[in-house]
């Protein structure tokens, strides 16, 4: 009910429609409308592949989007996760702390700045949709290794499937840095059942070959296409890649807003992790996933990550910190209004709207896009008098390219999706997408003069211009402005002598059984998520009734007991 | 125990965790490097050295921080924080206005204890490509520190006065707003190739040639070339790029330059060329003068002269393309440079075209022309 109060109103709003990402993942959304079982699409990068992106978030988007429309169905898809984090954190939580510490770190998850900063303003909803799935996938694989059964083995087994169907990234490192110390957990709770610790390393290796099976079968198509085309494009710069003491406003956009309040906790979450054992693996999981989330602050994500330290970004690392730290931060929360009462109740609802807001907010003060521009009129221009015979390019509209794809019929030679490209003009030099070369520096700039130089090779006659900064090179480059739209807000330039779009990289185009493959296990998944959750679960009410046994229990006398279960 | 144990894990993270935020200060990543203001340092280091003075100046200029940058300066009393971003900016819109610092080479000339003499060369980075701006800067010791008298260059001024234009134009009428490009039904100016010479290089082929504007109205042009392969196969096709003057005047000629990355001529059978032409409106003005034009061999071979504005607006683009014959009048060299400043009226301009050193020996005259973009602004 709480998240419904709090993020209802906002999503109804469409305010992640604000963010970096919504719209990309509406776009892919989009075409999953029109073309279920056929992942190839072409209004981007001249044609590519969607099986380059875990499709199962947006594959409900499309669902849902038959009832809703597809902002709509964004924010439905949206809300389900924030509910599913909810109650992920909970029964996370409760591996960790007593029953009351759990419901806290629950209701954190709420308003969680980390949370909402994914959500308002990078727009990560497959990060954001996949972390909740994995969250509750978690008990079930901590019951699996200490207790081996069977029912635990396929829900944890359906649940990580799942998660990976929405984010690949989220399971791969969601295994380091949330599955070993939940591993770590049950060898230490294992002298108390008398289980040896050859049979808790035997499950472990057993779901984790499953789980691997499962995820490469779900996921064929993508991990296919990593094999053929493995990411070796110029690594693109980021500012979470920044040190956020050497550029103080990275930190605060990566590191002040998404941890808010947090931050002053995180002294006593180091404190009350270090001297609980059986919270040290929760907490040195935090520790090293904090670390690497503070971007190139400190040397660790580098060393840890090697070459993929270029490729990833890290305000997600913050995230998965954060949640790793909400079972700490609910037994800390506890203390307190066990201590203080009112007095900490207050302090602690007034920090966690101030962090809620601020993060929510940040989209306002530090604008992703300009809100306001329309492409309304660019995609009726594009969809009329045989435009769409020929590609585009769009410069300066930042993230509303992927808002233009969905509107109109004609192929881009730009995109969003970062590893979708294949065209060796984008892969080459370091800039991200075209429409935003000249943020990229000299890599974004080389690469749409790359792209500009082989314009007839893809049919790309018309640049439609929203940033008067890119006029003399399109001037001298043999581009003239043809028209302009919204009174000269946009202009439009087009070049001579360019053929008609043809086919490119017909290589690449996914075989129909992929397709098959692609349009059906992902989502089966997830249905079959659904099901078993509707199957009773026996271990676990069992766990329940010792968990409010301990919670009844005072806190410091928790700690004792928890000490003694490992000494 | 437990707890002494946790203790002391805790204390341990704390130290490690401090350790590694000092380290990654101290040592950046290179990505920590690259946003905190380039390749060669960042703005922590202290003066200590004449050079580091100036690569802390170029971290500040290529971060935008162009108060700190203003505030590092030793001469700072001479000129205001305005006249020293627009030095580096451009007073006017230009090519300056939206680069990029790339990197800083430094060249020491002269130094003592107390002052030092450095050529520092600023690699920029522009939506059209790259450009250099050197000087000659005079760093001098301030205390423990070395701080920089930078050489500003000040606006220049044009006297008031009265400029009479009366150069000829040409508007063409549409069928409407929404008329397209290429579908005028309108027959293209007749253009010609009056020069074609392909050339043998280390970075590949270059077809280099001049297009004339025959017809008596404005032409669009561009110039495509597909190179056949002696089987008769199309080997590479690829068009002029900036390597030309699109706007041609009736009787005007541009020259050109295609290149072909990686393709041996030795593969080539022929060349098929194919210019292309479209009715435009155009004007005469601004006309540009290029004036002293000098070609200097020796050395590291260039093409050095002045361009000046001789309308009354300002110019905020200028392409210099050049063209260099041997002595029989035969065209061996195209090449071109864009201005970094915007041309003001009656204000001459350098530039300095390199010439490939092989070549400059051959070379007996040139000829220069420029190509010009105005975002529509006057001077005031």
């Amino acid at each position: 009910m709480v998240a419904a109060v709090v993020h209802l109103p906002l999503l109804i709003a469409e305010l992640p429609l604000k963010s970096y990402d919504t719209n990309f993942h509406i776009f892919f959304a989009s075409h999953y409308v029109h073309h279920w079982f056929n992942p190839w699409n072409t209004k981007w990068f001249a044609g590519f592949s969607q099986t380059t992106y875990p499709p199962l978030a947006q594959q409900w988007v499309a669902i849902l989007s038959w009832i809703l429309g597809l902002n709509l169905a964004y924010m439905a898809v949206q809300f389900a996760a924030i509910l599913l984090l909810a109650w992920g954190m909970y029964r996370f939580a409760s591996l960790w702390v007593h029953p009351r510490a759990a419901s806290l770190a629950s209701l954190a998850t709420v308003v969680l700045a980390s949370e909402s900063f994914l959500i308002y303003n990078a727009g990560q909803l497959a990060t954001t949709a996949a972390a909740p799935l994995y969250l509750l996938a978690l008990p079930y694989l901590y019951e699996w290794l200490r207790f081996g059964g069977g029912r635990d083995f396929i829900k944890a087994l359906v649940l990580f499937t799942t998660a990976g169907a929405v984010h690949h990234a989220t399971l791969i490192f969601g295994s380091m840095f949330f599955a070993l110390p939940v591993l770590a957990l049950a060898f230490m709770d294992r002298d108390r059942e008398e289980s040896s610790a050859a049979g808790v390393w035997a499950r472990a290796i057993g779901i984790t070959i499953a789980v691997g099976i499962a995820i490469g079968l779900v996921l064929l198509p993508f991990w296919i296409g990593l094999f053929r085309y493995p990411v070796t494009q110029t690594p693109i710069p980021h500012q979470s890649r920044a040190s956020y003491i050497l550029t103080p406003f990275w930190g605060i956009n990566y590191f002040l807003v998404p941890y808010g309040a947090m931050i002053l906790l995180l002294p006593f979450i180091i404190i009350r992790g270090a001297v609980v054992p059986r919270l040290r693996p929760l907490m040195l999981g935090f520790w090293v996933c904090f670390l690497v989330g503070l971007g190139g602050t400190t040397p660790v994500g580098l060393w840890l990550l090697r070459r993929a330290y270029y490729v990833l970004t890290y305000e997600r690392f913050s995230y998965w910190a954060t949640l790793l730290a909400l079972p700490i931060v609910g037994l800390l929360i506890s203390d307190l209004l066990a201590r203080y009462r009112r007095r900490a109740a207050i302090a602690i609802t007034i920090l966690a709207a101030i962090s809620f807001s601020v993060a929510v907010a940040w989209t306002n003060y530090r604008p992703t896009d300009d809100f306001a521009f329309n492409t309304d009129a660019v995609a009726e221009w594009l969809n009329r008098d045989g435009h769409y015979d020929y590609r585009y390019l769009t410069l300066g509209f930042g993230n509303k390219l992927s808002r233009l794809a969905i509107q109109t019929t004609a192929s881009s030679v730009d995109g969003e999706s970062n590893s979708s490209r294949m065209l060796p003009e984008l892969t080459k030099y370091g800039g991200a997408a075209l429409t935003s070369a000249k943020y990229f520096g000299k890599g974004g700039l080389e690469s749409l003069r790359a792209m500009l130089r082989d314009a007839d090779t893809y049919g790309l006659k018309w640049v439609i211009v929203r940033d008067p900064y890119y006029d003399p090179l399109l001037h001298f480059t043999g581009w003239r402005q043809v028209d302009e739209l919204d009174y000269g807000a946009v202009t439009i330039w087009a070049k001579d002598g360019v053929p008609p779009a043809a086919p490119v990289n017909q290589a690449l185009i996914p075989p129909h059984w992929q397709g098959l493959m692609w349009g059906t296990l992902p989502v089966g998944s997830s249905i079959l998520a659904i099901l078993i959750a509707l199957i009773p679960d026996q271990r676990r009410r069992r766990m329940s009734e010792d968990e409010e046994d301990a919670a009844v229990m005072p806190i410091s006398q928790q700690n004792t007991v928890s000490g003694r279960m490992v000494s | 125990m437990s707890k002494g144990t946790g203790a002391v894990l805790a204390i341990g993270i704390f130290v490690v965790t401090a350790l590694l935020l000092v380290i990654g200060t101290i040592w950046p990543v290179p990505t920590a490097v690259y946003f905190a203001g380039g390749e060669k340092g960042t703005t922590l280091h202290s003066a200590s050295t004449p050079e580091d003075a100036i690569n802390n100046l170029g971290a500040e200029i290529k971060l935008y921080e162009w108060q700190k940058a203003y505030d590092s300066l030793a001469n700072k009393a001479e000129f205001t924080e305005p006249q020293f971003y627009h030095d580096i900016t451009g007073y006017f819109e230009s090519l300056r206005t939206f680069a990029t610092l790339d990197s800083v080479d430094i060249q020491p000339l002269h130094q003592t204890d107390s002052d030092a003499e450095m050529s520092v060369t600023l690699h920029w980075f522009t939506v059209l490509g790259p450009f250099e701006d050197t000087r000659d800067v005079h760093v001098v010791r301030q205390g423990d520190r070395w701080a920089i008298d930078w050489p500003i260059v000040k606006e220049q001024h044009v006297p008031p006065q009265v400029i009479a234009v009366n150069y000829l134009r040409w508007d063409v009428i549409y069928r409407g707003p929404g008329d397209d490009w290429g579908t005028q039904n309108v027959q293209g100016p007749n253009v010609r190739i009056v020069d074609m010479h392909p050339v043998n290089r280390a970075e590949g082929t270059f077809v280099m040639g001049e297009l004339l504007n025959q017809d008596v109205v404005p032409a669009w042009v561009s110039v495509r070339a597909t190179l056949i392969g002696k089987n008769g196969a199309p080997i590479a096709s690829a068009g002029t790029f900036d390597m030309i003057d699109h706007t041609l005047l009736p009787k005007q000629v541009t020259p050109f330059l295609i290149r072909f990355p990686n393709v041996d001529l030795s593969q080539v059978g022929s060349i098929r060329m194919d210019p292309q032409a479209e009715l435009v409106s155009a004007s005469a003005d601004p006309v540009i003068e290029v004036q002293n034009q000098k070609f200097n061999p020796e050395g590291a071979a260039s093409l050095s002269g002045q361009v000046s504005n001789q309308s009354g607006q300002v110019v905020n683009f200028a392409h210099v393309l050049s063209t260099f014959y041997d002595n029989n009048g035969q065209l061996i060299w195209v090449d071109g440079q864009y201005m970094d400043r915007a041309l003001l009226p009656q204000i001459p301009v350098n530039f300095n075209i390199p010439v490939p050193v092989d070549l400059a020996k051959k070379i007996g005259s040139e000829h220069t022309i420029v190509a010009t973009y105005s975002t529509g602004g006057s001077y005031l």
